[in-house]
C-alpha cells in the first residue's frame, strides 16, 4: 500500500518543455489514469516517474522517499516499480513463467508467486510457453502479471491495450484492473484512449501541455469537467453560446438549468448528447434531422436548430425512424454546465460536434 | 523450437569464441620471439626473403652442426626489406637472407648492415657482392629462356633476347615484368647498352603482345602446359617444376636456353645476405655467414634448389651449363639509383600497371 | 527513438576502438608527411594514378553490382519462394565466404590459363563475395513485414512492381551495408587482382614493394585508397539517410506466403548449382587435380596440424579482441544515434579498404614505437586483425543490438534489476548470437587473411595461409593442397553458424 506523489515536475528536451510543473498524487491501491492527447507529455510523466528520465524540477515521492528532484536520482531499479510498456516488451529468450519471475528474488521464484500472478491475469497453466508462442493479449496479460509479481509500489502501464483490437482491448482491460485490485497494487495507467480511462480507473489525470487541468473520479471529469476543452476531451460534447439569467441559461436548445453557482452573463454551456431528448413539451425546440447514425445499442442523430447550430444527441431506441430533412422537437433533459464565455477558445479539434463516434 | 535453438548455439558459439581468443592470447605471450641479440647466446634471428620450403633444410642444417638455433622469419623479399627498414634499430633480426639484390641494397643504403669481413667476401667473386662489403651473394641464378620442345625447335632459339621483339615472336613470350628478377634484367640492358635501347626493348616487348604472368613459375608452368611457347624466367624454376612433378629436368617439356656470347638475356642475379649492425660482433652470425658460403651449403644450392654456387670449386647443378661457361654482364647489382630509374622505366612501358 | 542520456562510459570505450582502427592511418600520415609535397605530387599527379583509380573504383562497381544481384536474388529465391533445396542453396550461396580470393583465382588461372584482367577479376570477386550481401539480405527478408508487400498488391501493383517498390526498400539498410562491405573488400583485395592480373590500385601497391622496394612511393599510394574510402563511406551514408533501419521488435512474426516458381523452379535450380559450381566446385575440382599431378607432400601430419591450430589460434585472438573493441561502437551507434556517433563509426570503415600488406607496416611500425613488448607476438596480430575488420564486426553488434531494444532493458530496471544484472541476464542472451555472427565473419577474414600475417606473426609461426603461401611460392602445389583444402574446411564451421543464424536452415523455411 503506497502513495506515489509528483510535486510540480518539470522535464525538458532540448528547448522543448514536455512537463511544465506537473502534479499529481496517486492514491494507493488505486489504479489512476493518466488522460491526455498524443504530445501532452504523459509518457514523459510515466518515464520520470520510473527513472527513465531524470527530471529538470520538482520531485517525486514514492512511499514518502524522496525518488527524484532536488538533487536526487534514485535509478529505477531501486524505485520499488514495475513497467508495463506499450507492446508488453516479453524477454524473448525467457519462458513465460521466468519472465514473470525475473522480477523475484530466489526464494520468491520458488514459491507459488508466480503461478499465483499468472492466474490473477488468467493465464494459470502457461509457464513453460515461450512468449512467442503467445497472442498479443496473452503477451500484454504475462507483461502484467511480470510486473505485479514483485508487489511493487506502483504498477506502470504505457498505454498497454493501444495495439490491441478493440473487442480483446475491452476485456483484457477490466481483468487487469481486476487483477490489480485482487492484488491490491497501486497502478498508474497512461492512456489518451478517454473510453479507457473512464471504464477502468478509480481516478483520471487529465494532462494538457504538461499541466495537469483536471484530477478527479472519473464521474466528475465527465460530469464537471473543468473547462470546454475537457469537457471535449472526455466525450461527445455539445458547446452552446448561451446568457444565463438566474440560475437558468438561454440557449439555442431553449432554456436549460446550470448546475451550480453561476453569475449572469454570457457563457458556453455544456450539453452531453444524452441529455438532448426527442420530446414535444413545453419548452422544446424544433431541430432539423441531418443524418442518423445507427450503432445498436444506441444511435448518434445530427440536427441543426433554428438558428443554424448543429448538434449531435444520442438516442437509446436506436431504431426509430428518423430521416433526413424530417423535423422534431428537442428538449435537455437535466441541468447542463456553464463555463465563462472565453474559456471556449483552443477547444481541441475532437470537441466540435462530431457525428462519427 | 528451432528458434531457442539457434540462440543457444549462437550463444555458445559467441562465449566460446571469446574465451578460446582470449586463451590463445595468453598463451602467445610464451611464443614471444626470444631476443637473440646479446652475442654468443647461441641464438640467432634471420629475417629471409627465401622460401622457407628451400632453405629450412639447411638452416636445420646450421643448427646441427654449430647447436645454435636460428629463428627463422619467412615472408615476401621486398616485404621483410619493408619491414627491416621499418623497424629500424630496434629491429630484432640479425641476418637479412634475400632473393635479391635490390632488397638487399635498400636495407644497406639505410646503413642498417654492418660491414662484413674480407676473409667473408674475398670467397665470392666481386659480381656477386656489395661493392663495399655491406651484403655478400650466397648463390646465382641465370635469367633463360625457357621453351616448350614440342612447339619450338631448338634451331629456331633467339641468339638474343632483344630478337624478341621480332614480329615472329608476337604472343609467343611469357614474361613476369612485376618480379624484381625482371627489373634486375632491365637494369643490366641499360648498363650494357644505354637507355634508350633498354626503352626501345620494352616497348617493343610490349608491342609484341607479351603473355604477362604473376611470376616466374606460373609462365614455366604454362610454357610446360604448351599454352606459352617461350618465357624470361630464372634457371632454377625448372628444378622446381621437376621436384614437383617427380621427374628429372631433363624429362620435361621444358627447356631451357642460355642467351650465348654476354647477352644481356643471359644476366646472372644473386641471392644473399646482410648482417644487422647490432649482430656485427655476434660471432654466432659470423658462424652463419661461413656456413652458408661453405661447400657444404654451397652444394645444397646446386642440388636442392638448383642454383648456381658462387664459391670456386663447387659443381653446379646438372642440367644447366656451368656458371664459368655463361657470358655474364657486369653491372652494380647494389645500385639503388640505378634501380629507381629502371622502375620508372618499367612502369612508363606500360607492362606493368 | 527518443533521446537516451549521454553514455560517457560507452563513448569513451568507442573512441578507444575508433583509435585502433586509425592505427594504419596515422600511419600513412607519418610516412605519407615525410615523403614531401614534391614527392607526393609526382606519385599522384599523373595519368597512371588516375586510370589505376578508375579501373579499381570500376572493378568495385561492378563486383558490387554482381554480388547485389547474385546476393539479393539468391536470398530472394531461398526465403521466398518454393525453390526445391532451399536449405541446402542457402548453404552452398554461403560456403564462397570460405573460400580465400587467392585460392579462387589460382584455381581459375589453373583452368584457364589466359584468363586474365578487369573482368575475370570481377568474376571470381563477385563469386567469392557475395555472400556478403546474401546473408543479411536473407536475415531481412525473413524479418520484413510481409503486411506491406499485401498493402501494395491489395493498391493494384504488381508481383514485380511490389518487388521493386516495397520488398526492395524494406531490404535496402541491409544490402546497402553488404554492398559496402564487398565495394571494401574488393578495393583491398590483393589475391584475385594479382592473379588475375587486373591493375588496381592494390595490385600498384605491391608491386611498388616488389619491383622498386619503393616504401614511400607504395604508402602515398595507399593514401588514394583511403581517398577512394571516404568517397563510399559517403555514398552509403547518404543511403542510409534516407532509408531508416528496420528491425523487427519481438510479436509474432508472420512468414510471408512462397512465390510459388511455377515452370521457372528447375532452370533457377540449373542456374543456381551453376553459381555453386563456379563459386565452389572450380576451387575444389583444381585442389584435387593439384594433389594427384604433384609427387611434394606437405610436412609431417604435426606441421600441418601445428598451422591448424596457429591458424585457429590468431583468428579467434583476432575475433575476440575485435568484438571487445566493436562493441561499445556498436552499442553506441544503435542506442545513441547522433552526428558523432556517425562519425565514430563511419572512422571505424576507413582502414578497412587498404592493403593487408600497409596494415602489416603500419602495426610494425605502432609495435616497434608504442607497444615494442607486443612487437611480434600474437598481440599485435591480433590487434592488426582488429583494425582491419572492424566494421565487419561493428556492423553485426548493431544489429545484434536490435534484437535487444532498449525498451526491453528499462522493463528489465523497472524490475529491479541493476544495470550489470541487466547486462548478464537480458542483453547479452539475446545480443550474443548476433555477436557470435560478427566474430565469425572477423574470424573468417583473419582465416584467411596472408600479407599482415606475414608481417606480423611472432618468429617461427606458421598459419594455414602462410603455409599455403610456402608451398605455392615454389610450385609445389600438391604439398599446398591440404593446407588449402583445411583453411577452407576450418572456414565452412563459421559460415555454417553464419547461415544458421540467419535462420535459413528453420523448420519454417523448409515448409
Amino acid at each position: 500500500m503506497s502513495d506515489v506523489v509528483l510535486s510540480g515536475v518539470v522535464k525538458r528536451y532540448g528547448r522543448v518543455t514536455a512537463l511544465a510543473g506537473a502534479d499529481v498524487s496517486v492514491p494507493s491501491g488505486q489504479l489512476t489514469a493518466v488522460l491526455g492527447p498524443s504530445g501532452c507529455g504523459k509518457t514523459t510523466l510515466l518515464r520520470c516517474l520510473a527513472g527513465f528520465e531524470r527530471i529538470d524540477g520538482g520531485e517525486i515521492r514514492i512511499d514518502g522517499d524522496r525518488v527524484a528532484g532536488g538533487g536526487r536520482h534514485v535509478p529505477t531499479h531501486r524505485r520499488n516499480i514495475a513497467v508495463v510498456p506499450q507492446e508488453g516488451a516479453l524477454f524473448p529468450h525467457l519462458s513465460v513463467a521466468d519472465n514473470v519471475g525475473y522480477g523475484l528474488d530466489r526464494a520468491a521464484r520458488r514459491s507459488d508467486r508466480v503461478e499465483q500472478v499468472l492466474a490473477l491475469v488468467g493465464l494459470a497453466g502457461y509457464g513453460a510457453r515461450m512468449p512467442h508462442q503467445l497472442s498479443g493479449g496473452q503477451q500484454q496479460r504475462v507483461a502484467v502479471a511480470r510486473a505485479l509479481a514483485p508487489r511493487p509500489s506502483v504498477v506502470l502501464l504505457d498505454e498497454p491495450f493501444s495495439a490491441l483490437d478493440a473487442g480483446l482491448r475491452a476485456g483484457l482491460r477490466q481483468d487487469v484492473r481486476e487483477a490489480l485490485r485482487a492484488d491490491g497494487a497501486t497502478g498508474v495507467l497512461v492512456t489518451h484512449d478517454q473510453g479507457e480511462a473512464l471504464s477502468v480507473a478509480d481516478k483520471v489525470v487529465v494532462l494538457r501541455d504538461g499541466r495537469v487541468v483536471q484530477a478527479a473520479a472519473p464521474t466528475t471529469v465527465y460530469r464537471e469537467p473543468v473547462d470546454p476543452w475537457v469537457a471535449g476531451f472526455v466525450g461527445d460534447a455539445v458547446l452552446l453560446p448561451a446568457v444565463v439569467e438566474q440560475g437558468a441559461a438561454r440557449t439555442a436548445l431553449g432554456v436549460v438549468p446550470v448546475a451550480g453557482p453561476v453569475t449572469d452573463g454570457p457563457v458556453t454551456v455544456l450539453v452531453r448528447p444524452e441529455q438532448v431528448r426527442f420530446t414535444a413539451g413545453p419548452g422544446a425546440v424544433t431541430a432539423t434531422v441531418l443524418r442518423h447514425d445507427f450503432h445498436g445499442h444506441d444511435a448518434l442523430v445530427g440536427l441543426r436548430l433554428a438558428d443554424g447550430t448543429r448538434i449531435t444527441a444520442r438516442i437509446l431506441d436506436g431504431a426509430a425512424p428518423l430521416s433526413p430533412g424530417g423535423e422534431v422537437s428537442v428538449q435537455v433533459d437535466g441541468a447542463a454546465r456553464a463555463f465563462p464565455r472565453d474559456t471556449a477558445v483552443g477547444l481541441p479539434a475532437s470537441t466540435v460536434v462530431e457525428l462519427a463516434a | 523450437m528451432p528458434v531457442t535453438r539457434r540462440r543457444t548455439a549462437g550463444t555458445m558459439l559467441a562465449a566460446s569464441l571469446l574465451v578460446l581468443g582470449l586463451a590463445a592470447c595468453g598463451s602467445g605471450e610464451e611464443d614471444a620471439a626470444a631476443d637473440s641479440g646479446q652475442a654468443a647466446d647461441k641464438q640467432i634471428t634471420v629475417y629471409s626473403g627465401r622460401n622457407e620450403q628451400l632453405v629450412k633444410p639447411l638452416l636445420d642444417k646450421f643448427t646441427e652442426q654449430t647447436g645454435i638455433a636460428v629463428n627463422a622469419r619467412y615472408a615476401n623479399t621486398a616485404q621483410l626489406a619493408a619491414q627491416l627498414v621499418e623497424e629500424g634499430d630496434k629491429s630484432p633480426a640479425d641476418v637479412f637472407f634475400a632473393q635479391d639484390a635490390g632488397a638487399l641494397g635498400t636495407v644497406a643504403k639505410r646503413g642498417m648492415f654492418s660491414t662484413l669481413s674480407e676473409e667473408t667476401t674475398a670467397k665470392v667473386p666481386a659480381t656477386y657482392r656489395a661493392g663495399n662489403g655491406q651484403w655478400v651473394g650466397v648463390s646465382a641464378r641465370a635469367r633463360v629462356l625457357a621453351y616448350n620442345a614440342d612447339l619450338i625447335q631448338a634451331d629456331q632459339l633467339p641468339a638474343s633476347v632483344f630478337d624478341l621483339t621480332a614480329p615472329a615472336w608476337k604472343g609467343k613470350v611469357g614474361v613476369a615484368p612485376t618480379n624484381a628478377s625482371f627489373q634486375a634484367f632491365v637494369t643490366a640492358i641499360r648498363v650494357q647498352h644505354g637507355d634508350a635501347k633498354a626503352e626501345e626493348f620494352l616497348r617493343g616487348l610490349k608491342d609484341n603482345d607479351p603473355q604477362i604472368r604473376d611470376g616466374n613459375g606460373k609462365i614455366l608452368e604454362d610454357v610446360g602446359s604448351g599454352v606459352i611457347p617461350v618465357g624470361l624466367v630464372n634457371h632454377y624454376y625448372l628444378g622446381e617444376i621437376a621436384k614437383e612433378q617427380g621427374t628429372p629436368p631433363d624429362a620435361l617439356k621444358v627447356k631451357l636456353h642460355f642467351f650465348p656470347g654476354g647477352d644481356t638475356g643471359a644476366l646472372v642475379n644473386v641471392a644473399g645476405v646482410g648482417v644487422l649492425n647490432r649482430a656485427a660482433n655476434d660471432p654466432d652470425v659470423q658462424k652463419f655467414v661461413d656456413f652458408l658460403l661453405g661447400t657444404e651449403a654451397q652444394t645444397y644450392f646446386a642440388e636442392q634448389t638448383f642454383e648456381y654456387p658462387v664459391v670456386a670449386g663447387v659443381p653446379g647443378p646438372a642440367y644447366v651449363p656451368a656458371l664459368a661457361d655463361l657470358a655474364v654482364p657486369q653491372i652494380d647489382l647494389n645500385d639503388l639509383d640505378t634501380l629507381d630509374a629502371t622502375v620508372t622505366m618499367i612502369k612508363n612501358s606500360g607492362l606493368v600497371p | 527513438m527518443r533521446r537516451l542520456a549521454p553514455r560517457p562510459a560507452l563513448l569513451a570505450a568507442s573512441t578507444a576502438a575508433v583509435a585502433v582502427a586509425l592505427i594504419p592511418l596515422a600511419y600513412l600520415a607519418v610516412r605519407t608527411a615525410e615523403a614531401g609535397w614534391d614527392r607526393i605530387a609526382a606519385e599522384l599527379w599523373t595519368e597512371r594514378v588516375a586510370l589505376l583509380a578508375l579501373r579499381s573504383i570500376g572493378l568495385a562497381a561492378v563486383v558490387t553490382t554482381g554480388c547485389v544481384l547474385l546476393g539479393v536474388g539468391t536470398a530472394f529465391l531461398v526465403t521466398r519462394t518454393d525453390l526445391p533445396g532451399r536449405r541446402t542453396f542457402a548453404v552452398l550461396g554461403s560456403l564462397p565466404l570460405a573460400v580465400p580470393t587467392y585460392i579462387a583465382a589460382f584455381s581459375w588461372v589453373s583452368a584457364a590459363p589466359r584468363l586474365e584482367g578487369f573482368w575475370p577479376a570481377a568474376l571470381v570477386l563477385t563469386l567469392c563475395s557475395y555472400p556478403y550481401v546474401l546473408l543479411p539480405v536473407a536475415a531481412a527478408l525473413r524479418g520484413a513485414d510481409p503486411a506491406q508487400e499485401e498493402v501494395s498488391r491489395s493498391l493494384g501493383r504488381s508481383g514485380w512492381q511490389t518487388f521493386t517498390a516495397v520488398t526492395l526498400r524494406q531490404i535496402r539498410p541491409a544490402t546497402a551495408a553488404g554492398a559496402l562491405l564487398v565495394a571494401l573488400y574488393v578495393l583491398a583485395d590483393f589475391g584475385a587482382v594479382a592473379i588475375l592480373r587486373a591493375d588496381t590500385f592494390t595490385r600498384a601497391i605491391f608491386i611498388a614493394f616488389d619491383l622498386g622496394f619503393d616504401r614511400t612511393g607504395a604508402l602515398v599510394l595507399s593514401s588514394v585508397l583511403v581517398a577512394l574510402t571516404l568517397l563510399l563511406l559517403t555514398g552509403e551514408t547518404a543511403t542510409r539517410r534516407r532509408g531508416a533501419r528496420y528491425a523487427q521488435l519481438g510479436g509474432a512474426r508472420r512468414p510471408a506466403p512462397r512465390l510459388s516458381l511455377g515452370a521457372a523452379r528447375w532452370p533457377v535450380v540449373a542456374a543456381l548449382l551453376g553459381v555453386a559450381g563456379l563459386a565452389l566446385g572450380v576451387p575444389a575440382v583444381n585442389l584435387a587435380r593439384r594433389l594427384a599431378a604433384g609427387v611434394s607432400r606437405p610436412g609431417a601430419l604435426t606441421e600441418v596440424l601445428a598451422a591448424a591450430g596457429n591458424s585457429l589460434t590468431v583468428s579467434l585472438a583476432g575475433a575476440a579482441l575485435t568484438m571487445l573493441l566493436a562493441l561499445p561502437l556498436g552499442l553506441l551507434a544503435s542506442r545513441a544515434p547522433g552526428p558523432l556517433t556517425t562519425v565514430l563509426d563511419r572512422l571505424a570503415y576507413l582502414a578497412h579498404a587498404l592493403p593487408g600488406v600497409v596494415i602489416g607496416l603500419s602495426l610494425i611500425f605502432f609495435g616497434i614505437n608504442v607497444a615494442y613488448p607486443l612487437y611480434q607476438t600474437h598481440w599485435l596480430l591480433a590487434l592488426a586483425y582488429a583494425t582491419h575488420f572492424l566494421p565487419l564486426a561493428v556492423g553485426a553488434v548493431v544489429g545484434a543490438a536490435a534484437q535487444s531494444p532498449a525498451g526491453l532493458e528499462e522493463v528489465a530496471r523497472s524490475l529491479g534489476r541493476g544495470p550489470w544484472t541487466v547486462l548478464r541476464t537480458v542483453t547479452l542472451p539475446l545480443t550474443l548470437p548476433g555477436i557470435g555472427a560478427g566474430a565469425a565473419l572477423v574470424f573468417l577474414a583473419g582465416m584467411k587473411e596472408l600479407p599482415a600475417t606475414l608481417l606480423l606473426r611472432p618468429t617461427g609461426m606458421n598459419t594455414l595461409a602462410t603455409e599455403l603461401w610456402t608451398s605455392t611460392a615454389v610450385g609445389a602445389y600438391a604439398a599446398a593442397a591440404p593446407y588449402a583444402a583445411l583453411l577452407v574446411l576450418i572456414s565452412a564451421v563459421p559460415t555454417w553458424l553464419l547461415v544458421a543464424r540467419s535462420g535459413l536452415l528453420d523448420k519454417e523455411n523448409l515448409a
